[in-house]
């Protein structure tokens, strides 16, 4: 095993975070999430200089394509999907130079494969430094796994890592197995388990806000909250991915990974440090206190729905039935909302409203922590007319910022109070573009930084939550309800809250 | 009456009579924009995350550093305060300060208002500059003195200002001495510790060039070169008749490398070229490093700015490169090793914008000094 040898001219630098040097290898490196998302954030790194001296990209896909076809269609690509444009066509030869393609329709492919990564260790110097990154449909992910491990493409010094996307599973057994086949090759720690929600900078700022101010945490409780909501609302319908949908449902494609995701950082205590183990920790002890929904009054907790036809931003769009690739009498939900109960010291009691659809109207992610009312009210009734409770708004996208709802005195004779909004604007304040949720995730897997990623008991603990729920549709004899696309979801999802005494926010 | 430079009001804003007329003309802009932006259906947000102390002694440079900071006001918010110094103007005659302010307006930010101050000092009033800066600083933000051209460190002006700063921010590519001007900022660095951050926006240039040569020994394979070097080549640009010599950046990457190697000097040599300089020092193992830097003619750079780098390394009888050039398009740079004469490894990198207003901009980010510079500046000094 090779040792590190300390480098003396890194000490003082900002960019104290280059990864060392390294090959990434991309299993699905033909398709469309390596077209719009993997190789323009890969790009974007070299753009700003954030890849390791020598790194080399090697894509792998069943079809056959040599080297100059892939990177031709990988230019074309990344002029098309990278975030910042146009093309630096200097970089790009200089990034492309290193970038190859080894077909693997078959065993041998996998020994080619093997054998261009160890040529590639040789004249680059990587020390077999390399990052398997899974952007194939999952079926394929337990194949090549047992591939990368059958046909020894770890190196036999330095590190290696797994990148697997999202869904991982489609329950908590499956998830297990998967879980189960991948250590088989990698240990745990080498697990990259993606959630691109948390690659997002403002999902991040969460915790920042939380636990690098004083302000903010001690009214985070029962004592000073009255409920929080959260909401992952999205204008577009399924688009072309029918065939995934269908199987998933907003249940799977949102709430197991993002929604809970989001509720974790909201809820969870302060980490110790900010490393992968301290805060996946305190993400986990969250999922475990999470209440499990009765399955006998599932109404009270979890509402599904369907769009319907309707209007969106002043577009008349079809029905989710009439959608292509959809059954005509799918069973599918594209709209939840769930009232759920962290049962701990901090949060008894305090019910967390979570809602997610698609075809709402209006795209939007936030975060609303609802504060109590004061406990005395001083002014009279007609004063606080315009008086709402106080609520800290965070926002994930789009807008990013963060809003504190407060009473203001109306600049008239006598009292009168209306609410007014302390704003924070992200953009405003810091007018750098954010990076891409991508490059912050493929950076951190290439430094080997598991904070950004799902550890297996995260994952374990979201099924366990999910999963009851979703049986208990699947089995229920009535078909989701209809809400109309451009409306806030079926009606029953406004008495989950309304039955509390309370509302969900206008987002 | 002698004049000196004359102010553009329709840049710099109406002339104020004193710090209270001020703040009262300030108000009634800010209410105007809000007014304006209401009927537009906006709102403007009044923001400052900082308190910028300018100080120039030329209308072009305070006009110039005005532009920089109007252009980073999406950035970084500030009230701005821009103190020119015109001492000719009235030479022997007693001091006035005279005042203006203006809400610029940032592209691509008119949500965003803040506020432009100019200070402009007529004759011999330095002493009374800080006086009225302290008024108007806004409480509770932390303040940047940026100072254009050599500062003048014994100066009283100079040391009432830095008093009030958290930070000092100076270029050293303007300074017309390097020899003399490099050693003065040690030592005021060294007194800084502490009190104050200290930045040289010089340093911020090498930043890309550091993070290349560093990226290079991140190779394991090539590590071992770096306790070997043999030789290190440095070129700075000059323009073609040779006229302004400005090798501080040059000399800065030099220190940089001898401070995090523990090269240590033996002598100072006699270029054979105009405007050249040549050492030679030692390594930690007592072998010698000949170390060149020499002016080069290149289109299209500042003058001073590095044009390239070659350490020469040998080890086990095998001799070893590691190149950084400027593409003949200066935003690019391209990198390479060669080993035993043989390229094995090339990438071409964009270079990032040494425009002012993103080394400013990148600087106003970081409140704490930089120990990394003070140790190259203080092993430069004792190269000598």
């Amino acid at each position: 095993m090779a040792t590190t040898v300390v480098n003396p001219l890194r000490e003082g630098l900002r960019l104290a975070r280059t990864p060392e040097p390294s090959t990434i290898v991309i299993f699905g490196g033909s398709g469309d999430l390596t077209s719009r998302k993997l190789m323009p954030a890969l790009y974007n790194l070299a753009l700003q200089r954030l890849l390791p001296a020598t790194f080399s990209i090697v894509g792998a896909a069943r079809q056959p394509l040599t080297d100059k076809r892939y990177r031709d269609e990988l230019h074309t690509a990344v002029g098309e999907h990278s975030r910042t444009k146009p093309l630096n066509e200097e970089v790009w030869r200089s990034f492309a130079e290193h970038l190859y393609f080894v077909g693997t329709p078959d065993e041998r492919g996998y020994d080619t494969l093997g054998q261009r990564l160890d040529r590639l260790d040789q004249d680059l110097g990587t020390n077999a430094n390399r990052l398997f990154y899974l952007a194939t449909p999952p079926a394929a992910y337990e194949p090549i796994v047992k591939a990368i491990g059958a046909h020894g493409l770890r190196g036999s010094t330095g590190w290696s890592r797994v990148v697997i996307e999202k869904p991982f599973g489609r329950d908590r057994e499956s998830a297990r197995v998967l879980t189960e086949t991948i250590h088989t090759v990698f240990r745990e720690d080498e697990v990259f388990r993606i959630d691109h929600y948390l690659g997002k900078e403002t999902v991040q700022n969460i915790l920042v806000m939380r636990f690098a101010n004083g302000i903010f945490e001690p009214l985070w409780n029962r004592q000073y909250v009255d409920h929080v909501q959260i909401t992952v609302a999205e204008t577009i319908g399924v688009e072309e991915r029918a065939g995934y949908y269908e199987q998933a449902g907003a249940m799977r494609d949102i709430v197991q990974n993002h929604l809970l995701q989001l509720l974790a950082l909201v809820a969870m205590e302060p980490p110790a440090a900010f490393d992968d183990k301290s805060v996946r920790d305190e993400k986990v002890k969250v999922l475990h206190a999470l209440r499990p929904v009765d399955a006998d009054r599932l109404s009270d907790h979890a509402i599904r729905g369907q769009y319907g036809r309707g209007f969106v931003e002043g577009v008349a769009v079809p029905a989710y039935r009439e959608e292509q690739g959809v059954a005509k009498d799918s069973r599918t939900e594209t709209y939840v909302a769930l009232k759920c109960f962290v049962d701990n010291w901090r949060w008894e009691g305090i019910p967390f409203y979570m809602r997610t659809g698609k075809r709402l109207p209006k795209r939007s992610t936030e975060i609303a922590i609802q504060f109590r009312v004061a406990p005395h009210q001083v002014f009279s009734r007609e004063a606080s007319e315009g008086l709402d409770p106080n609520a800290l708004v965070l926002r994930i996208q789009p807008d990013e910022g963060v809003s504190l709802k407060f009473g203001a005195k109306v600049p008239v004779q006598g009292i009168r109070i209306r609410t007014v909004n302390m704003d924070f604007d992200y953009g405003a304040s810091f007018m750098v573009d954010a990076p891409d949720a991508y490059e912050t995730l493929i950076l951190d897997a290439l430094r080997g930084d598991a904070t950004l990623f799902t550890r297996r008991d995260e994952v374990d603990q979201q099924w366990a939550f999910v999963d009851p729920i979703i049986d208990a549709w699947a089995t229920a004899p009535a078909a989701p309800p209809i809400y109309e696309a451009g409306t806030w979801g079926p009606a029953d999802a406004d008495a989950l809250v309304t039955a509390d005494g309370r509302a969900w926010r206008k987002a | 009456m002698a004049q000196g430079v004359t102010i553009d009001a329709a840049f710099w804003g109406a002339e104020a009579a004193g710090i209270v007329a001020l703040e009262r003309e300030l108000k009634r802009l800010r209410r105007a924009q809000s007014a304006h932006a209401r009927e537009q259906a906006r709102t403007v947000a009044r923001a400052a995350v900082l308190n910028l102390v300018v100080y120039a002694d030329r209308e072009l440079h305070a006009r110039r550093s005005a532009q920089s900071i109007s252009d980073l006001a999406s950035r970084h918010p500030s009230r701005a305060i821009v103190l020119l110094a015109d001492r000719g103007a009235h030479e022997g005659a007693e001091g006035r300060l005279e005042m203006h302010c203006h809400l610029p307006t940032a592209e691509n930010a008119t949500q965003v208002c803040y506020e432009q101050i100019l200070i402009r000092a007529r004759g011999d009033a330095d002493e009374r500059l800080a006086s009225v800066v302290i008024p108007l600083l806004v409480p509770d933000l932390p303040v940047f003195l940026w100072w254009t051209g050599s500062p003048p460190v014994a100066g009283r002006a100079f040391g009432q200002l830095v008093g009030l700063a958290d930070r000092l921010v100076v270029d050293s590519a303007d300074f017309a001495r390097p020899e003399e001007m490099l050693p003065a900022i040690a030592r005021i660095s060294a007194q800084a510790r502490g009190r104050f951050g200290l930045t040289d926006l010089n340093w911020t240039r090498l930043t890309p060039w550091r993070e290349i040569v560093t990226s290079f020994f991140d190779v394991p394979a090539w590590r071992p070169f770096l306790d070997t070097v043999t030789g290190v080549r440095v070129g700075f640009a000059v323009d073609m008749d040779g006229r302004q010599i400005l090798p501080s950046q040059a000399l800065l990457f030099i220190g940089w490398l001898a401070s995090r190697l523990g090269w240590r000097p033996i002598e100072a040599l006699a270029p054979s070229e105009a405007g050249g300089l040549l050492f030679a020092v030692a390594r930690a193992d007592g072998a010698r490093i000949q170390i060149r830097v020499r002016p080069r003619f290149e289109r299209g750079l500042a003058d001073g700015d590095v044009s390239g780098v070659r350490i020469q390394a040998e080890r086990d009888g095998q001799q070893a490169e590691f190149v950084i050039k400027r593409q003949p398009d200066p935003r690019h740079q391209t990198a390479s090793v060669l080993l035993g004469g043989e390229r094995r490894w090339e990438r071409t990198m964009p270079l990032p914008s040494f425009e002012i207003v993103e080394l400013i901009g990148e600087e106003l980010a970081i409140m704490g000094s930089d120990p990394t510079y003070e140790e190259a500046l203080a092993a430069l000094v004792r190269l000598g």
